[in-house]
């Protein structure tokens, strides 16, 4: 599954610098649906559509535009937004490395992965490595269309991975939220303490996804049962939301579904 | 502290009940862009759009299918797959608890801070054994007719709520199918003395989005009328893999 690059510029610390790309972590869930025209089950593309003209507009044709009152737009290009802060805007350069166990995971934001490109491959394995074994990460400011992120760049399993920061301001201040008084009570904490060592486990996100796909995938057998699949009109003239992801759990649920039939 | 209460629920495990709200723990206020159509600088709408008609399709008019084979699709109401974790009203039920170092943050989604309920009791008690213990639990709720995995975490003196992301939402490392390349010792070693040599603490003040005045310069400078002068980024040049040892002890010798 090679992905698409979000980005594409270079890594650098110190005086090494490496060629990479930013592709995404995160993506839809294993199963997914698709968006149906309820009339006729034709599947639904999300496209820009300009109301003036009551046309669908191809990329090309969008440029970005800050409303400078209402319904009125001024149009900016993307040279000069990348010119407000040019040597942000293709260079990751990381100013500081961090201990990662200093980091509040309150100012987490985005993840995202790096990829090296051609030439970058074993700077990178060696940045990746070495915050690895000091459990550090890199912290840099780094502008994406037109954001400014302060990121965080460290070691996960090999890859680098890089994780948009919110900035200090942006984090409410939780003050008061606490009540104040803490009137003994240590039965009512030891009770506590009592229930959590009971039920410890080890944090294994992949059994949460396995529960909620079960549910998914119950719902689908209980829908299949009660009615049978629509179909869509041909020929199609335009992909959907791209095509869907059957893993394998599911093959067995289609089987299911031509049983039922 | 005047954020307004997004949510009431009961967190609840065991014998153990106590009922918060949820407040936002996250603020961003960030310059917004539209998407504007070139020809007549009129703001783009997105439209779902009926591939088979061509033309915008109505909210009301929108279903969700799961696609069986090809172009057959089983219909599904939206509103019932949100709700496929069954609906427990109010609660934020903790099934098990796990180390809070367990968590990686890929995971983590979204913040919330949670306040005591009025007449609410072991509050304090929940927060100082979480710290103490140094877990989180994890949960489940529905909130606004979604549903929601969480982990229930300590923060100072606070509860707090992450919305945590599912395993399948998460692009595994290997997806990414990286080369294993060898890199010797020496260069670890000379890497590890560099990284240790630019160790700073973590000072989150320190850091202010400047970008965000700068554009608003620009707009402003745009709006008089006035050019704005292209800047083109300078590329750096990469570092070749057999000069990457030279330049690490180059940088030591720098950050020295």
């Amino acid at each position: 599954m090679a992905q698409q690059g979000i980005w594409s510029g270079t890594i650098s610390f110190s005086l090494v610098a490496i060629p990479v790309q930013l592709v995404r972590a995160v993506a839809p869930g294993r199963i997914t649906f698709r968006m149906l025209h309820s009339t006729d089950f034709s599947p639904l593309a999300r496209k820009m559509f300009c109301p003036k003209q009551e046309t669908l507009v191809p990329p090309e044709e969008i440029i970005r535009g800050y409303e400078i009152e209402p319904g009125r737009y001024l149009p900016i290009t993307d040279e000069e937004l990348e010119s407000v802060t040019p040597e942000r805007s293709r260079t990751i350069e990381i100013v500081d490395f961090i201990d990662m166990e200093e980091v509040d995971p309150l100012y987490f934001d985005r993840p995202y992965y790096l990829v090296p490109l051609k030439g970058g491959e074993k700077s990178y394995r060696l940045l990746a490595e070495v915050m690895r074994q000091t459990n550090k990460a890199g912290l840099a400011k780094f502008v994406l269309a037109e954001r400014e992120h302060l990121v965080a760049v460290k070691s996960t399993e090999g890859a680098l991975s890089l994780v948009t920061l919110h900035y200090r301001d942006e984090v409410l201040p939780a003050d008061g939220f606490a009540p104040k008084e803490n009137t003994g009570e240590a039965e009512e904490k030891n009770r506590i303490k009592a229930g959590i060592k009971k039920m410890m486990a080890e944090f294994d996100p992949g059994k949460y996804a396995d529960q909620r796909r079960e549910k998914i995938l119950d719902l689908l057998k209980k829908k299949a049962r009660e009615s049978a699949p629509v179909e869509a009109p041909h020929p199609m003239t335009e992909e959907g939301e791209g095509p869907p992801d059957l893993v394998a759990a599911l093959e067995e649920i289609m089987r299911e579904v031509k049983k039922s039939r | 502290m005047a954020t307004t209460t997004i949510w009431k629920g009961v967190i609840t495990f065991g014998e153990t009940k106590v009922a918060v709200k949820l407040h936002a723990a996250i603020k961003e206020e960030r310059i917004q862009f539209h998407l504007l159509h070139r020809s007549d600088q009129v703001r783009l709408r997105q439209q779902m759009i009926c591939a088979h008609e061509n033309k915008p399709v109505p909210v009301e008019e929108q279903t969700k299918g799961f696609e069986v084979e090809e172009g057959k699709y089983l219909l599904v109401d939206p509103e019932e797959l949100e709700q496929i974790v069954p609906e427990s009203s109010r609660l934020i039920e903790v099934h098990e608890f796990v180390r809070n170092a367990q968590i990686d943050p890929i995971f983590l989604e979204r913040f919330y801070y949670l306040e005591p309920d009025i007449a609410s009791t072991g509050y304090n008690q929940l927060v100082a054994t979480l710290k103490e213990m140094d877990v989180a639990g994890i949960c489940t709720w529905t909130m606004r007719k979604r549903s929601y995995l969480g982990a229930l975490l300590a923060g100072g003196s606070v509860l707090r709520l992450a919305a945590l992301r599912y395993a399948d939402e998460v692009i595994a490392v290997n997806a990414l199918e990286l080369q294993e390349i060898p890199v010797s010792e020496k260069e670890l070693k000379i890497g590890r003395d560099l990284i240790n040599q630019l160790t700073a603490p973590f000072m989150p003040e320190k850091f202010v989005n400047e970008h965000e005045k700068k554009l608003q310069q620009l707009i402003a400078k745009k709006a008089r009328g006035e050019k704005i002068a292209v800047i083109r980024p300078r590329l750096l040049q990469p570092t070749a893999a057999d000069r990457l040892l030279h330049a690490l002890e180059a940088s030591l010798k720098k950050a020295a």
